[in-house]
């Protein structure tokens, strides 16, 4: 894999963390380095052709080389974009005999109930791909119908003349039993190797066979790209110099090797999010908050993820693409809820009423105001017309933003609603905002929690735009900024920790739960976890396992994840299990039967190897007011529908215990954040902007 | 049914279009989210899994504001039940606190299996609207598989009632309906479910109205109201005025074996308004197949929205109000007491189907070809050997082909019309609960009717027994397959198969295989239909045909009767020569 001649040094000696988000539009760096305790930050466009030439010039920017570097983390967009783009490999299905259309046939929902025109999900794999081979276990594991070996390789030679660059495994059961996939995979692997092979219970042994087959799909079909694009990376950086670590972060917000990152490369599906929730949790470590919401707003999407108690929420599953066209990824990710609603997203006039989005203008040709042939108003242009822009401050003033053709924009659905151009801009935002709120209660109420206790920390480029107004709709009453919203996600890989999540089911009732049997289970999974993080390059100060169960009532379908302390399965305490099941149902349902039999679905455990976190800086203490040099003038803001002056102020000049109140702008480099009259705004000794939001309904 | 509609006032109300987006997304979240809380604690896989339940939020008055649809062809049992219990208790006696409950089949249309909660929501002291939710409970007593004759025999009965009086629980009920029911604990859990749902629609639509104003929210509404209406009335304009009929037939009724229901229905469409009659669908029936007046409406109501707003939301009244519908009591969607219900769902999509077959020449691009209109769900019974415990069996609906359009294919293997978000249940799950092995799980190659655009594929499910079981199969449109459009072909129709003994058993006069007694080791295969064609094979692109014979969806056999395509089964080649004259001489 390395390129250097010299032997490697695990992490090079070096202090310095480099951390890349590669998004659609921007690379984002993150750089901090131990020894001074200097956090550093470079955005550059992404270079799709060449994504690693984006990653160099980020680097670049933020003042770092890859050779004093001894970690480099790396989220990418690759794998999800090959699966929403559909540029992946060549790809076979090799599955159970008599069930071959089980990915194509899905879960059969139509949940556009009423258009006679809808769509189904299309598989990966052409139906001419799927093969059948003779096998069979059952649900308890026991083979019914022993694999056809001789069968399979006849069917190896018949994928290697059709030119296949990727082979899916998936049978029937094999979450219970995974003889037969290991086996087929090692009869595979051992005639082809040059072919990626993946089979589906290493990466989901629970049940429910389409989506575990989507997954493993999605899987290879990802797998021969990502292979090449890490290697890539790997040669360049070793290339120029680097001797450390290279991980790659996962959906979880966890870090896993690179190498293990080119055969489970569906674990890196959301990394760049995941991150950012990783940077949430940070910040919430680091000021002493339990529960937060990480709000996250760019140009075409709103997403929200959860930290509760200090935790960053995960869920067991995922759908990739619009809902009814959708693909599920059966694994651990972290849990994050998105809407349509970002700065690119269009208002138009349907049937009389202002829609906002969820069509957006995208980079290309982008709103109205980037004067790059966009006709259409879009959220940025009501932003921009409302003066919460600054036309000459856009991108730290390298982008000049067109007024005149934001408010021609604008016309387009002022004109037919019988409003003005601010009314209409100012309608488009309270929409947007609502919408996004949505996102924001999605996610917290699904769980049974309340919104309106958490801390909004807004960013992505739009968050602290809208953060306000948004909490202002949940009624949520802090809201914070954290120093450098636009590359956070970049930021909060700094703070991941090395990450293997397993789950593995296992149905039998609690009373007669074999216990041995559950910790036999638990200790393995957790040995191989423990081995995988001995496997990587960089060795952890702590590794830290974490249990929980899958747990209904006898008869209900829908299981939920119910968190243990180990201790309950060292006294084997079923009512301890119950009762923290019992309580678990009725935070998340506001029901619960504790007079009733449970039942166990599924084991999961998380094996941890946590890395040393960089510290947090702090900024320069100031008194209450700003210095002179933060006040950079007045424009006219709209809120409310009134224009009226509002101060801007330089974020990058402010000092820790600044105080200023709404209606105030605070414009940094890549995002303006917005205060509302009555908002009170205090810097924090970390350089955060911490946000009273005024009126918020408790 | 369908309101008249009031001559618009020439003085509308002042309208904030910005309030309405922002209240139209707001209700639509309330019903969303009491569908995903009533999912979420739900104990049985027809509502979790098949999503099988209706959650709603309605005005004072019963009208529907917006309904979290799980299953289309609720579309009106809700709100006819809510309006129902207005009248039942009278709008004075209606308290804080109070939740009603009824499963009376005979005003929510259905089965007795769907029971349905409602909830009226007071805003300071006002009566605001009504949360509601209807779910399916997997047994609510009555004869166990089988055919049933009466509704008696169905199970228990509950009619309107209060569950909960000003906050106090009607314990008499809660120990009468566990009484009657075999697995007293799911339906106990579903019950706490339905709550849950009834009040998380109070929760949220009062902060909605604490949030923007009573009078805010309520002039929004009015304003979605007639938005949909004019809307589906520009659309209905888009028809050419005229009389438009169509006539289809179902298999039997399971008991009058062979013996074909006509359906007959008439859509006038005269400028905005479209009337849909249906006096001449058969009368009700001895079989369990019959529905309630409630579902005559749905049936008209989910043909016109398809046709005329099919991704408007919040679904809602208003978009209903230049529709008429004319239907004698006494029909099979318009059955009177005691008629047996049991398989309510089954019928009525056979008269949407029959509804856009009426309208194919007024609007051919807009109609569509005939799908398998069956849930093809059978049960199975029995006492699983592991645990000695009784248990009933079912994946949920199987899933079919639906019928080509004139721009493009069908679909296949998707849940039939009666329902939307609908999720089959997976086999490694039935497996891991029922005594049984699925031996096969695949697509139908040729169940789709051929044409210039084909109709999607049914699906085949064959599972063996591990035990003695009891399997009962209720599907229908098996001798009475899904129709192609403009010269297109049929598709093939639901079906059965049981091997018992090893020996395969397939000429069955229908697919309503009742109370049949497995042995381990027999077997039961279910099949369910294509869709139609969409105009005529031999004018689908070669290309096209071969395409689908390289991925087995249309066998080379086929491609050659049906198509008049000559391509190699191997190879894939196609002939051109002997194809081009072929279809020459098919002309």
């Amino acid at each position: 894999m390395a390129s250097s001649s010299k032997p490697l040094a695990k992490t090079g000696g070096s202090r310095v963390r480099l951390a890349a988000d590669i998004g659609g539009t921007f690379t984002d760096i993150a750089v901090f380095d131990d020894k001074s305790g200097r956090l550093t930050f470079g955005k550059a466009l992404s270079t799709p052709q060449h994504l690693v030439d984006g990653i160099t010039a980020g680097v670049e920017k933020a003042g770092s080389d890859y050779r004093s570097a001894g970690l480099f983390l790396h989220g990418s967009t690759i794998a999800i974009n090959a699966i929403l783009e559909r540029t992946g490999a060549k790809t076979a299905l090799i599955t159970t005999e008599g069930f071959r259309d089980v990915y194509e046939i899905g879960r059969i929902n139509r949940p556009d109930a009423y258009n006679l025109f809808f769509k189904k999900h299309v598989p990966l794999i052409e139906r001419a791909l799927r093969f059948e081979v003779r096998e069979r276990v059952r649900a308890d594991g026991e083979v019914l119908i022993p694999l056809d070996e001789q069968g399979l390789v006849a069917l190896g030679e018949r994928l290697d003349k059709l030119g296949i660059e990727a082979v899916a495994i998936m049978f029937i059961n094999g979450y219970a039993n995974s003889d037969h996939e290991e086996r087929a995979k090692a009869i595979l692997s051992k005639r082809y190797p040059g072919m990626f092979i993946s089979a589906s219970h290493e990466l989901s042994r629970e049940y429910r066979e389409f989506e575990r087959c989507s997954t493993v799909a999605a899987n290879a079909y990802v797998g021969p790209k990502v292979r090449r694009y890490v290697g890539e990376i790997d040669r360049h950086i070793r290339g120029d110099g680097f001797t450390g670590s290279f991980l790659i972060v996962q959906s979880t917000g966890g870090l896993y090797e690179s190498e293990q990152a080119q055969t489970q490369c569906v674990r890196m599906l959301e990394s760049g999010p995941a991150a950012g929730v990783i940077g949430t949790q940070a910040l919430c470590h680091t000021i002493g908050i339990d529960n937060a919401i990480a709000f996250d707003m760019g140009g075409t999407t709103a997403k929200a993820g959860v930290i509760y108690k200090g935790e960053a929420l995960t869920t067991g599953a995922a759908l990739i693409g619009g809902y009814d066209q959708a693909l599920p990824v059966q694994i651990a990710m972290m849990d994050i809820f998105e809407v349509g609603t970002g700065g690119g997203s269009i208002a138009r006039v349907e049937d009389g009423a202002l829609r906002v989005g969820p069509q957006s203008a995208g980079a290309q040709p982008g709103p109205a105001c980037y004067g790059l042939g966009g006709e259409e108003p879009t959220v940025t242009d009501a932003n921009l017309v409302l003066g919460r822009l600054g036309a000459d401050r856009f991108l730290g003033g390298e982008m000049q933003l067109d007024v005149g053709a934001a408010e021609r924009a604008l016309a387009r659905v002022a004109k037919p609603l019988g409003m003005s151009v601010t009314e209409a801009a100012d309608g488009i935002l309270r929409i947007a905002a609502t919408t996004m709120s949505y996102a924001v209660k999605g996610v917290t109420t699904e769980r049974g929690l309340d919104a309106g206790d958490f801390v909004l920390v807004a960013y992505g480029g739009a968050g602290p735009l809208h953060a306000v107004a948004v909490a202002r709709e949940i009624g949520i009453r802090n809201v914070i900024i954290p120093g450098a919203p636009g590359v956070f996600s970049a930021f909060g890989m700094l703070f991941s920790d090395l990450r293997y999540d397993y789950v593995r089911t296992a149905l039998t009732s609690l009373e007669d739960a074999p216990f041995e049997q559950i910790e036999q289970v638990f200790r393995e999974l957790e040995e191989e976890g423990r081995g995988a993080i001995a496997a990587t390059s960089v060795k952890p100060h702590k590794i830290t396992t974490k249990r929980a169960l899958d747990m209904r009532y006898v008869g209900q379908e829908h299981a939920v994840t119910v968190d243990l302390p180990m201790s309950v399965f060292a006294k084997q305490d079923r009512k301890a299990i119950k009762r923290h099941f019992d309580e678990m149902h009725e935070l998340r349902y506001g029901t619960s039967a504790p007079s009733e039999r449970a039942e166990v679905v599924s084991l999961r455990t998380t094996v941890t190897g946590l890395m040393r976190k960089p510290p947090q800086e702090k900024i320069r203490k100031g008194g209450g007011a700003p210095p002179k040099a933060a006040f950079s003038g007045k424009r006219k803001v709209s809120f409310d529908g009134k224009f009226r002056d509002a101060p801007t102020y330089r974020r990058a000049e402010l000092l820790a215990g600044n105080r200023i109140k709404g209606p105030a702008l605070i414009e940094e480099h890549a995002s303006t954040t917005v205060l509302m009259p009555g908002d009170a705004m205090t810097v924090d000794a970390y350089g955060n902007l911490v946000i009273k939001v005024a009126g918020a309904k408790r | 049914m369908a309101k008249k509609t009031k001559a618009k006032s020439a003085k509308r109300r002042p309208i904030d279009p910005v309030i309405t987006e922002i209240v139209r997304n707001g209700i639509i979240a309330v019903t969303e989210e009491m569908k995903t809380n009533l999912m979420r604690t739900a104990y049985n896989m027809i509502i979790y899994e098949a999503l099988d339940f209706t959650t709603g939020l309605f005005t004072p008055e019963g009208e529907t504001v917006s309904i979290g649809i799980g299953l289309p062809m609720f579309i009106r049992g809700m709100a006819e039940t809510v309006k129902a219990k207005i009248k039942h208790f009278g709008i004075k006696n209606i308290k804080p606190g109070d939740i009603y409950v009824t499963n009376d089949s005979y005003i929510t249309g259905s089965h007795l299996n769907h029971f349905t909660f409602t909830l009226p929501i007071f805003h300071k002291g006002k009566l605001a609207g009504f949360s509601c939710c209807m779910a399916h409970w997997l047994d609510v007593g009555g004869v166990l598989g089988g055919m049933t004759t009466d509704i008696f025999s169905e199970g228990l009965q509950i009619p309107i009632v209060k569950y909960s009086d000003r906050g106090k629980i009607n314990q008499d009920l809660l120990d009468i309906i566990r009484i009657n029911v075999r697995l007293p604990p799911r339906a106990m859990g579903d019950l706490r479910a339905q709550v849950t749902a009834v009040k998380t629609g109070e929760r949220r639509f009062l902060e909605l109205l604490d949030r923007y104003g009573h009078a805010a929210v309520m002039a929004s509404i009015e304003e979605i109201f007639d938005r949909a209406e004019a809307a589906a009335r520009a659309r209905t304009k888009t028809i050419p005025d005229g009389v438009y009929e169509a006539e289809s037939s179902l298999d039997d009724d399971g008991i009058d074996i062979g013996k074909r229901i006509p359906i007959r229905v008439k859509v006038i469409v005269k400028g905005d308004e479209m009337t849909i009659d249906l006096t001449n669908v058969a009368k009700q029936v001895r079989g369990f197949y019959n529905s309630a007046i409630t579902t005559g409406y749905a049936c008209a109501q989910v043909a016109y929205k398809c046709i005329t707003s099919p991704t408007d939301y919040p679904i809602n009244d208003g978009a209903f109000r230049s529709l008429k519908v004319i239907i004698p009591p006494g029909r099979i969607v318009s059955a009177t007491r005691p008629a047996p219900m049991r398989l309510w769902m089954c019928f009525p999509m056979t008269i949407v189907d029959t509804i856009f077959k009426a309208l194919q020449p007024a609007i051919p691009n807009r109609t569509i070809a005939g799908h398998h209109a069956d849930l093809v769900g059978p049960s199975f019974h029995g006492f699983n050997p592991k645990t000695s415990e009784f248990f009933i069996g079912t994946f949920g609906p199987l899933g079919g082909g639906w019928g080509a359009k004139k721009t493009e294919d069908g679909v296949s293997a998707t849940v039939c019309l009666n329902d939307g978000d609908t999720h089959n249940g997976p086999n490694e799950q039935a497996e891991a609960k029922f005594p049984i092995v699925v031996e096969r799980y695949e697509l139908i190659p040729d169940s789709g009717g051929a044409g210039r655009h084909r109709g999607g594929l049914g699906i085949a499910r064959t599972t063996r027994a591990l035990t003695n079981i009891v399997v009962n199969t209720q599907s229908d449109r098996s001798k009475c397959p899904p129709w192609g459009l403009d010269g297109a072909g049929d598709a093939t129709g639901n079906a059965v198969a049981f091997r018992l003994g090893g020996e395969w058993k397939t000429d069955f006069p229908n697919a309503k295989v009742l109370v049949a007694q497995l042995k381990p080791e027999d077997a039961f295969r279910i099949s369910s239909g294509g869709g139609g064609g969409y105009g005529s094979a031999l004018e689908r692109p070669i290309d096209d045909v071969r395409e689908d014979v390289r991925q087995g969806y249309v066998s080379a056999k086929a491609a050659v009767e049906l198509y008049g395509v000559v391509v190699d089964a191997e190879t894939f080649e196609v002939d051109r020569g002997a194809t081009e004259r072929l279809r020459a001489s098919r002309r």
